[in-house]
């Protein structure tokens, strides 16, 4: 078969849908023949045809990064079906919440010493063990065994 | 209920199927709620959404496809960085918070030593009033007004220091923060999300600028899913997220601090003690 006008191996795209790869393939900056799995991933969860339209929708600048961010999220999505990416999400929301609650209390503290009333005791605050209070992951994301966060505990569902 | 059978799902009706009474799909897009399934539809495919929720028993498919289409929202938020952009400034919100609880739990050990050092020389002396009374006050204002300074400026060079390079690296670090927080979500977090604060603080996050503004706004996943009707609405499932209301009880508690400071502080006078 003659591929004289194509130097260049064809995209890791190209390779997994089988066909040829074009100069002007949207994929080929994106998809390297050396990683064929983060094609074969995006494919599978969001399709080559809607990640063809994804990209076409967005700046070229700005591809490289749509690219790695779906890439990102049919890595997590395959991982885990159920949840993909957004169980991170949670994850991370709740440790800001934590964290906040923690910094505020840590304030109050201050504000006690500041006006020179009686601190509280060393390890004393009950926030701070407060690991799983309103905690609504689902059992894979937490050790608890009370089931208030089972299946999540979305009320407003 | 006549109505309520001939009545397509969002799925059906936007892709002009006949909506049959065991449609995978309706139990999850109502036809009153075209939005959603568009969204999900865009970024995953009708196919895409069975064949993921297709292998789950019923309990477990009701959570996916409500991050399925939490993810979908997100990507038609933003188009670019998807929830990878949500994932880098919760990450970016973490490493600030924590600095700033550093900072307050270090400023209170030093008011603890000096409260417990007050104390023993009140039972050395009981009459003499410490200087440490008089001086508590106004190394804490010092503190509270640098370190809100300090946020603000960094807040500003973190956003605004933004470049694709790092990002693609980024990318790969938020992965192994992924595979991190699975594995670890179960245990305390706090090694993994110490982690996750080495990896913000070692790189600067370039993350656009619709995506600092508009994630104050969010709302926590479980909240945010279950309130499909606001989101058709107006898209105000990301107004008021917890960030948003932490924010406010901060500065509030600042304020107050601020406040009642000035108030102690009036209250001592100076005095020479020996």
């Amino acid at each position: 078969m003659a591929s004289s006008s194509y130097s260049n191996a064809p995209c890791a795209a190209c390779k997994c849908l089988r066909r040829k790869c074009m100069p002007d393939c949207v994929f080929a900056p994106y998809f390297p023949p050396e990683e064929p799995q983060k094609f074969v991933n995006v494919h599978k969860i969001f399709g080559a045809s809607n990640v063809s339209k994804l990209l076409n929708e967005v700046l070229p600048h700005q591809r490289e990064d749509a690219v790695n961010s779906l890439a990102y999220e049919a890595e997590a999505r395959l991982k885990d079906p159920v949840y993909g990416c957004v169980g991170a999400i949670s994850v991370l929301q709740r440790q800001v919440m934590r964290l906040q609650r923690e910094l505020d209390a840590t304030n109050a503290d201050l504000i006690r010493y500041a006006c020179n009333e009686m601190p509280p005791q060393f390890g004393a605050r009950s926030d701070t063990n407060e690991q799983n209070s309103g905690f609504y992951f689902p059992s894979q994301w937490n050790n608890n065994n009370d089931g208030s966060h089972e299946g999540g505990e979305s009320s407003s569902m | 209920m006549t109505l309520k059978a001939s009545q397509a799902c969002a799925a059906c009706k936007y892709q002009r199927r006949r909506c049959s009474s065991d449609c995978p799909l309706a139990p999850y897009f109502p036809a009153d709620q075209p939005r959603l399934f568009q969204n999900a539809h865009k970024l995953f495919g009708r196919s895409n959404i069975l064949s993921i929720i297709k292998p789950l028993d019923a309990e477990r498919r009701a959570e996916a496809m409500r991050s399925i289409i939490y993810e979908a929202n997100i990507r038609d938020r933003y188009p670019v960085h998807g929830c990878l952009g949500v994932v880098c400034q919760l990450q970016y919100q973490i490493w600030q918070v924590e600095a700033e609880l550093r900072a307050a739990q270090a400023q209170l050990d030093m008011y603890r030593q000096m409260y417990y050092q007050q104390q023993l020389s009140t039972v050395a002396a009981d009459d003499v009033p410490s200087q440490l009374e008089l001086g508590m006050a106004l190394p804490y204002i010092d503190a509270l007004s640098l370190l809100h300074n300090n946020n603000t400026n960094d807040d500003d060079d973190a956003v605004a220091s933004y470049s694709y390079n790092s990002y693609s690296s980024l990318y790969m670090d938020a992965r192994d923060v992924w595979v991190e927080d699975t594995h670890a979500a179960n245990n305390n977090n706090g090694s993994s999300m110490a982690f996750q604060s080495q990896l913000v603080a070692s790189q600067p996050l370039e993350i656009q600028q619709e995506v600092v503004r508009d994630c104050d706004e969010m709302h926590p996943f479980f909240d945010t899913v279950d309130d499909r009707q606001s989101y058709v609405d107006s898209k105000e499932a990301y107004e008021s997220s917890s960030e948003e209301s932490l924010k406010d009880t901060t500065q509030s508690i600042e304020h107050v601090g601020e406040n009642e400071l000035k108030t102690a502080a009036a209250c001592f006078t100076l005095t020479s003690v020996n």
